[in-house]
Order: structure tokens, then sequence, then C-alpha cells
């Protein structure tokens, strides 16, 4: 087995231990829990909130628009974050360099204002 | 995470040569003023949006002519952008292809009940995203290019928004692109892997020939190679192009034919001959496959299309196997005929002639349908007798098309048969005479059209002549002049040995 495939053997003895770690685990909740099922426990589990209607729900379309906002804003962040750091050693060029940045992206915001996506109607 | 940024070298600020990246910057901001006056003046100011990106478009050429005086070659971000002679003459053509588009879109979406404002703007944007191609040396600002120019493009395919033809058109490109880019990210990596580098002349260097490649790097090239095939519509990877040149509105269609074909051509070429220069016994027998089955598949396949559209797109691909010959056989053309890089000046030219003869075929084709309401082949009947100037101008550009001198197509055919007799092995004349077959199979459905409008009956018998819109009318008028130009004077072949790079391995 050549050195590179042997990296990989690492990997493989990892996965398998964390798959015995789970199994174990859950087999060992299997054998010590005392089970009485009943039909309240038996619905899903959705954050405390008691789950509603058809297991195939529809969600508004208007939800997408956002979602795409956020991910603008979300990468506008991945940006300013390290910007930030480094504010005093990239000078008054990383400033003009980030405010143009900044000033495209607000625009994609003033386009979608503009253009009623904001509002929930 | 800090004591890492700590330790960092100290950051200090590029000297950033604003000239070499001035057509960027002025198209940048035309594209914001576009958005802007779409925002502000809302309704009023819709009819503004074309000629703002008209005028953004030649204002970005100003520029590039600058650079071109100057003549002095840039190397920017450590050599991963580059302005060089063949950037300026790609952006160029880009540039001007654009114009034509806006020229031969501006009734189109005015007239129709499309997103005005918001198609300028894409179209900018994927224009800016062809003038980053021109000067992207390096694999991640190729690839964020290649997506500045193909993102936008997917929108504007489907910009046909109820229209079912129109809906597949954006999605099957959408999809495909999006697979052959993957493909391409994944022959990127390869090529990173073993090379450590993503700037095209260390790769190069890094590759420079000697003993046989390794296979991880034959199928980084191999997968590179695929992904920029599909762009360029190469045969097998063309099956998008006629379904999306259909169901796209005209203008998208001779902007996807001509404009975002050549800046898959422009990466091909930059990747290949900077790149993997070093091996073209990888990529020669590839490209010579490719070149083959493209324009043979395009050509028969065209002979069967009745619909005008479909036929310009199977020809296209056709086109695109021409333009693929060179690459095939760029390793075997001798030192002292100019070596590999030879192979580059018959690819410039042909793009640039094709260029001219296609937008000019399309717009021919935008003109007719404001009357006949119809793509197919039949309504063109009788075009001479009611419109005798277009049904001329057509055949113009359809003989253009099939090579047929004085017109431009002769020399664009011309230069990439001389590649291939300089290159002078069995395979290179093989490749000739299939090219030369294929030539002549084009001829039948070019001239099936000259066919239909000067000998067929006018097929409703509607003979009111047609209205030629200004805009129109100039494109026509500049397509054509470069057609017959590019035909009888050296200006292509020029600009094409003209188009050198100025940094190699």
């Amino acid at each position: 087995m050549s050195e590179f495939l042997r990296a990989y053997l690492t990997v493989a003895v990892f996965g398998l231990a964390a798959g015995l770690l789970v199994a174990a685990m859950l087999g060992l909740g299997k054998l010590v829990q005392p089970s009485r099922p009943s039909r309240q426990k038996r619905i899903n589990y959705e954050s405390g909130v008691d789950p509603v209607g058809a297991g195939f729900g529809q969600s508004q379309v208007r939800y997408y628009i956002f979602a795409l906002l956020f991910v603008m804003f979300d990468v506008e962040a991945v940006f300013i974050f390290p910007w930030a750091i480094g504010l005093e050693s990239f000078g008054v060029f990383g400033l003009i360099e980030m405010a143009i940045f900044i000033v495209i992206l607000a625009l994609g915001l003033v386009y979608a204002w503009r253009k009623g996506v904001l509002r929930w109607a | 995470m800090l004591h890492l940024l700590a330790q960092a070298e100290p950051f200090r600020s590029p000297t950033v040569d604003f000239h070499a990246f001035a057509p960027e910057i002025v198209l940048s901001v035309s594209i914001v003023v576009v958005l802007l006056v779409d925002l502000v003046f809302d309704e009023r100011g819709k009819w503004a949006t074309s000629s703002i990106a008209g005028i953004g478009l030649l204002a970005a050429l100003v520029p590039v002519l600058t650079l071109a005086v100057d003549g002095a070659d840039r190397s920017l971000f450590d050599g991963a952008y580059v302005v060089d002679n063949f950037a300026l003459v790609m952006k160029a053509l880009f540039l001007l292809s654009g114009y034509v588009t806006i020229l031969i879109s501006a009734r189109y979406i005015a007239e129709g009940d499309y997103y005005e404002g918001e198609y300028y703007f894409m179209l900018l944007c994927s224009l800016l995203g062809m003038l980053v191609m021109g000067s992207a040396r390096d694999l991640i600002s190729i690839f964020v290019a290649l997506e500045l120019l193909s993102i936008p493009a997917y929108l504007l395919a489907g910009w046909r928004k109820r229209d079912l033809r129109g809906n597949e058109a954006s999605l099957k490109y959408y999809l495909l692109g999006v697979f052959a880019a993957a493909v391409m990210l994944y022959g990127m990596s390869l090529i990173f892997g073993v090379t450590g580098s993503t700037i095209l002349t260390e790769i190069g260097a890094a590759l420079d020939g000697g003993e046989a490649p390794a296979p991880i790097v034959v199928v980084g090239i191999l997968f590179i190679v695929i992904g920029f095939a599909f762009k360029v519509s190469a045969v097998p990877f063309h099956t998008w192009a006629p379904d999306t040149y259909e169901g796209a509105p005209t203008p998208i269609t001779a902007y996807l034919s001509v404009a975002s074909k050549a800046a898959g051509f422009v990466a091909l070429l930059q990747l290949v001959f900077i790149g993997f220069l070093g091996r073209s016994d990888v990529w020669g027998p590839l490209f010579w496959v490719l070149a083959a089955i493209t324009m043979t598949v395009g050509n028969l396949i065209a002979l069967r299309q009745t619909n005008i559209v479909r036929m310009l797109a199977y020809s296209s691909v056709a086109q695109a196997g021409f333009m693929l010959a060179p690459f095939a056989v760029a390793g075997d053309i001798d030192v002292d005929r100019g070596g590999p890089l030879a192979a580059i000046p018959p690819v410039v030219t042909y793009l640039l002639i094709y260029a001219a003869m296609n937008l000019g075929a399309f717009a021919v084709v935008m003109v007719v349908a404001r009357k006949t309401r119809s793509g197919e082949l039949s309504s063109y009947g009788g075009l001479f007798e009611y419109a005798p100037g277009l049904a001329v101008l057509m055949t113009v550009f359809i003989f253009a098309l099939a090579g047929i001198p004085p017109l431009g197509g002769w020399l664009a055919k011309f230069v990439v048969f001389r590649a291939l007799l300089d290159a002078g092995t069995p395979a290179a004349i093989v490749l000739a005479v299939i090219a030369a077959v294929n030539s002549v199979i084009s001829l039948f459905y070019y001239a099936s059209v000259a066919r239909e409008m000067w000998m067929r009956p006018v097929p409703d018998g509607d003979r009111a002549p047609i209205r030629i819109p200004a805009s129109l009318g100039s494109a026509l008028a500049l397509a054509a002049a470069f057609t017959l130009l590019f035909g009888v004077s050296n200006v292509a072949t020029r600009f094409g040995d003209l188009a050198i790079f100025g940094f190699l391995p």
C-alpha cells in the first residue's frame, strides 16, 4: 500500500470508529431504556412546536426572495469581517475598496426595495 | 485565527494600474448608471437605458484604444491579470459585438413586454465578464470571468418570461452550463494540485513537455477543455445550443452565438497556449477529434433544419469546428513557421470575421421576423420581390458564412486551411480534407436560404415592404461593412497577427 493510500486508511478507521461509537450509544440506550409509546410521544419533535398539516408543506415563494437577500448580506459579512480585523493595515486603500463593494451591494438592496421586494403583500 | 493573522506579512496596498483597468471601470460605471436610471426614473427613463448602455460600451472602447496606442504589455496582480495585444484585440471584439447586440435589441425589447432596464444591465454585466476574460491569465480569474459572463446570459436566454420555449432555453443552458463549470473546476483543481500554481505562466513552466505526462495531468487538461467545449458548443457538448438559440430572444441568440462563443475561445486560447503549451501531445488529439466531429455533425444536422434560427444555430456549431481545427495541429507546426503559437492568429481572425457575418445574419432574421412573425425558412420566400435590399444583405451574410470570396468568410477559412497545411502532418492533412468536404456541405443549406429568397414565390402573397428601424439598419450596415471589408482587405488577418500574448512561460 502506498504512502498516499495509507493516509486514507486513517480516514477509514476514523469513520469506522465513529460508526461504532454511534451504534454503541444508540444500542445501549435501546437496551436500558423503558419503552412505553403513546400517541403524543410519537409525533415528530420540531423545537417543541406541535407539527401541523401534512408532511409535504408548501412554503411561500416570497421566502425565496428573502433568502436571496440574506445570502447577499451573508456574503457581505464574509468580506467585511476579515477586512475589519485588518482595518489599520489595509489603510485608505482598503477603505475605498470596501466602500465601493458596499455601495454596489447597497445598490442591489435599493433595487430590491424599489421593485417592492421588501413589501410582504 | 487572530494570532495567525498577526503572523501574516503586513499588508501593502498594491499599486493598481488604473489605465490598464480603464475599460472595465468605464463599463462598471455605465452598469451602475443603467441600473440607477432604471430605478430613479422608472417608466419614464426606460427608453434611455439602451442608449446609455450603447454609449457606455463605446466609451469603454476609448481606453482600449489608448492602451493599444500606448502599446506596453501590462501585468497586474503577480500576472493574474494581463493587458497585452491579445487582450486588447479581444476586448475590442467583445465591445463592438456587444454594441451591435444592443443595436439589434433596442426595438425588440422596447416593443415587447419585457423588462427593459434590467435587460441592458444584464447584458453589460455579461460583457464585463468578457472584458475580464480577455485579460484573465489565472485559473481563478478565468473562472470568475466565466461565471460573470455566464450567469447573466442564463437569465437573458429566458427573457421571454411567459414563453415555454424561452423557459426551456434558459433552463437547459443553465443546467448544462453549471455542469460544464463543475467538470472544469475539477480539472482546474487537478492542474493546481500538480503544478502548485493558478497563474497560467507558472503552470506552463511546470507542465513543460519532457517525458510522458502524468495521468492526472491528462485528466486535468481533458476536463478543462471539455468544460469550455460546452461554452463554444463543440460536438458532443453542443446539445443545449439549438434549443437555447431557438427559445432565447433573437438578439440574445446572436449575442450567445458570437460574443459568448468568442469568450469561450479566448479562455481556451489562453489556457492551451500559455498554461498547457508544452503538453500538445495531450490536447492535440483531443482537439482533432472535437474539430472533426463538430464541423461534420453540425453541418449534417443543419442540412435538415427548416427553422432559420435553428439552422444558424447548427451552422454556428459547425463554424466552431473550423475554429477548433488550428488547435488540433498547433503542436505540429514547425518552429520556422512560428511554432505552436502560429495557431493563434487563424483562430482570432476567424472569430473577428465570424462575429461580423453572424451578427449580420441574425440582424436580418430580426428584421424579417418583424414582418412575418416567423422563423421558418419558408417565410423567406420571395423576399427579393418585396425587400430587395434585405435579400441582398442576407445573401451577403450567408454566402460569407459559406466562405465564398470576396466576402469575409473565405478569408477565415483560408487562414484555417493555411494553418492546417503549415503543420503538414498526415493528421493535419486529413483534418484539412474533412474541413474542405464540410465547406462544400455547408453551401447546400446556406444556398437553400438564398434559393428561398430569390426563386420561391411569396408564401402568403403579402408583398408589403419591410420597414427597417434605424437601430437595426445601423447594425445591418455595420455588419455588412465589416463582412465586405474583411473579405477584400487583410484587416482581419492583420488583427489576428497582432493578437499575441505578452507573457509566456
